[in-house]
């Protein structure tokens, strides 16, 4: 797809959705779509359209994706050919009318007769691209909604504006020097906030974004080659695996660039297997939430000072992107000592406007530590303050979030999903099995013996997307417990360990 | 030189995805050999390339992917095959 097509069929889609869109409700549409070129017209489209997009994913449970629309309050959605099919069960029980496009679809009769109280734009229906009225995005206003997984068994969506999104851009084009003569991955799911690397650095200098089938990705190394890739943004542990099947192997990818890593801790045994299979890339461990904009510090990988460098077998997450500021400090939110560890907090230009809808969790997680002015977000992440002049170390979360393959969970959501499906009061939730990145799953534990785990796990699966979904549920007659009556997790973890 | 077999690897894999099966309301006799574990939505490429990893240690066997087609693994009766020929024809061996 040329960039002419990705405009045109943008503009089509925008021109409609500023004619037909239902009025009222918040200036946001929902894009449900699975990396396909609708997905990103339908990107674009909403941005030209002035609404922020909320990615839905067709591979969720339609329940969830249901709650993600009926939080936003979106009233258009655009859906492409492959998660038509997911409409129905995303549909029920919503009784507002949403103007749904199809811009693949060539017939909508049926559909109009199915949803008889939406609005439905078919291909036909669609404006022509002139007839889109330019609206100059605010960079105040929302540029996308990203709902993650959230503590208390609800998602929150993170509110990231146009002036984030921007300085984000500015920094990594500069940075990496981007032409339209890059080509770069594309690896992520829309609902995976390091999506916007792929499409708006790419686009901001017009390179080209290769994107690959699910089947594709199964050898990413062979779609490197094939793709002729110059940007390689991942989760690590897809380098995990890579490494693991013999496809890190010296001089394998030479038109790489950029070897890019993001999500979750990257270990130093693939980022040195990776930077000898890409010898003519720099590799670049980036950090940050999405309430940060995608990414917020990073650590250049030197294969003589780096090892050094590294604790606990993890790369280093460096130093804060510029005007990008960092605070590492203790329970009190006070700076802790260089080479002391604390929480990372973390401000500038990136800090997201916080929670849709949420102030509570809003004020609870953006906040003014004692003798500061500005606001910080509390990563709730564990970090080493560097001494002198070395980088930001990783250690850790402080509470129950885990990265499953790099996507973001918090075992209390899941917790929260069992308690509620299980009728019991205990109910644990643990990544599982490790791997050198994350975990590899997650696995539970449920303090009741005469329960059938197997209708659990169905139920869970209606709620929670399929990476979240617990691969056993351990059935005990009660949970261990630790001195302070909490429920003992290590003493769980040493079972399973037991059992592997 | 280590040996296994298509139906090993067939009982190994079945056994290792046995709860995304059930939820499907699959058992693993009835599953058919030309199963898309990735179009039905049993696997996405993260889990296939783990499923690999799984065989792996569990034959205590080292593939050599670097020539893998994708189009041999997401299907449960060539993907069985295509480790028990590499096996015949000597790509891997035992570690």
């Amino acid at each position: 797809m040329t960039y002419r097509e990705l405009r045109e069929r943008a503009a089509g889609i925008a021109a409609t959705l500023q004619r037909r869109t239902p009025p009222g409700g918040p200036p946001l549409t929902g894009v449900f779509a699975y990396r396909s070129p609708t997905a990103f017209a339908g990107v674009l489209a909403t941005l030209f359209r002035g609404h922020g997009y909320v990615p839905l994913n067709p591979t969720f449970p339609p329940e969830r994706t249901r709650m993600m629309l009926q939080r936003s309050g979106c009233r258009a959605v655009i859906v492409d050919s492959q998660s038509e099919e997911q409409l129905d069960a995303v549909l029920e029980a919503i009784d507002e009318e949403l103007l749904l496009i199809l811009p693949e679809k060539t017939q909508v009769e049926g559909l109009q007769r199915r949803w008889a109280k939406h609005r439905i734009a078919g291909l036909k229906d669609l404006e022509r691209p002139m007839a889109w009225d330019i609206e100059p995005a605010c960079p105040d206003s929302i540029a996308y909604l990203l709902f993650t997984s959230g503590s208390t068994g609800t998602p929150k969506g993170v509110m990231v504006a146009h002036r984030n999104v921007l300085h984000f851009v500015d920094v990594m084009v500069h940075r990496y020097g981007i032409t339209e003569q890059d080509r770069f991955s594309q690896t992520f799911d829309m609902t995976f906030d390091l999506s916007a690397f792929d499409m708006f650095v790419a686009w901001e200098r017009g390179a080209c974004v290769c994107c690959p089938s699910q089947k594709t990705l199964i050898n990413p190394g062979r779609f490197m080659q094939e793709r002729r890739l110059t940007v390689w943004f991942s989760v690590p542990s897809v380098g995990v695996f890579m490494k693991r099947l013999g496809m890190l192997k010296p001089d394998m990818y030479p038109t790489l660039r950029w070897s890019l890593f993001c999500g979750e801790p990257l270990p130093v045994e693939v980022a040195q297997a990776w930077a000898e299979a890409a010898p003519r890339s720099v590799l670049e461990n980036l950090y940050g939430p999405t309430e940060l904009t995608i990414a917020c510090t990073l650590y250049r990988w030197d294969s003589q000072k780096s090892p050094s460098e590294c604790e606990n077998g993890l790369v280093p997450i460096g130093e804060p992107y510029p005007a990008m500021g960092v605070l590492v400090v203790n329970r009190d939110l006070q700076q802790v000592r260089p080479g002391e560890e604390g929480e990372l907090l973390v401000t500038g230009p990136q800090l997201t406007m916080g929670y849709w809808q949420d102030a509570a969790k809003t004020a609870n997680a953006f906040v003014v530590p004692p003798s500061k002015n500005k606001i910080y977000y509390r990563t709730g992440d564990r970090v080493r303050k560097p001494r002198a002049d070395g980088p930001l170390v990783y250690l850790g979360r402080l509470d129950h979030q885990v990265k499953i393959h790099g996507h973001r969970v918090e075992l209390g959501e899941i917790e929260a999903h069992l308690r509620q499906e299980a009728r019991v009061e205990s109910a644990v939730a643990l990544a599982w099995p490790l791997t050198p990145s994350g975990a590899g799953g997650i696995v539970a534990f449920l303090g009741e013996t005469r329960l059938d785990a197997e209708a659990i796990r169905d139920k869970l699966r209606t709620k929670l997307p399929a990476y979240a979904v617990p691969r056993q549920i351990h059935l005990l007659p009660e949970l261990p417990l630790n001195p302070n009556g909490k429920v003992d997790r290590k003493a769980l973890l040493k079972i399973l360990e037991a059992m592997a | 030189m280590k040996l296994v077999s298509a139906n090993e690897v067939r009982l190994l894999m079945l056994s290792t995805l046995q709860t995304q099966l059930a939820a499907m309301g699959l058992t693993s006799d009835d599953v058919p050999d030309d199963f898309d574990l990735l179009a039905k939505g049993v696997v996405d490429s993260m889990a296939i390339l783990e499923l690999i990893a799984t065989i792996e240690r569990h034959f205590d066997i080292k593939i050599d992917f670097e020539d893998l087609d994708p189009e041999n693994l997401t299907i449960i009766g060539p993907f069985c095959r295509y480790i028990e020929e590499k096996s015949g024809n000597g790509s891997f061996h035992a570690s």
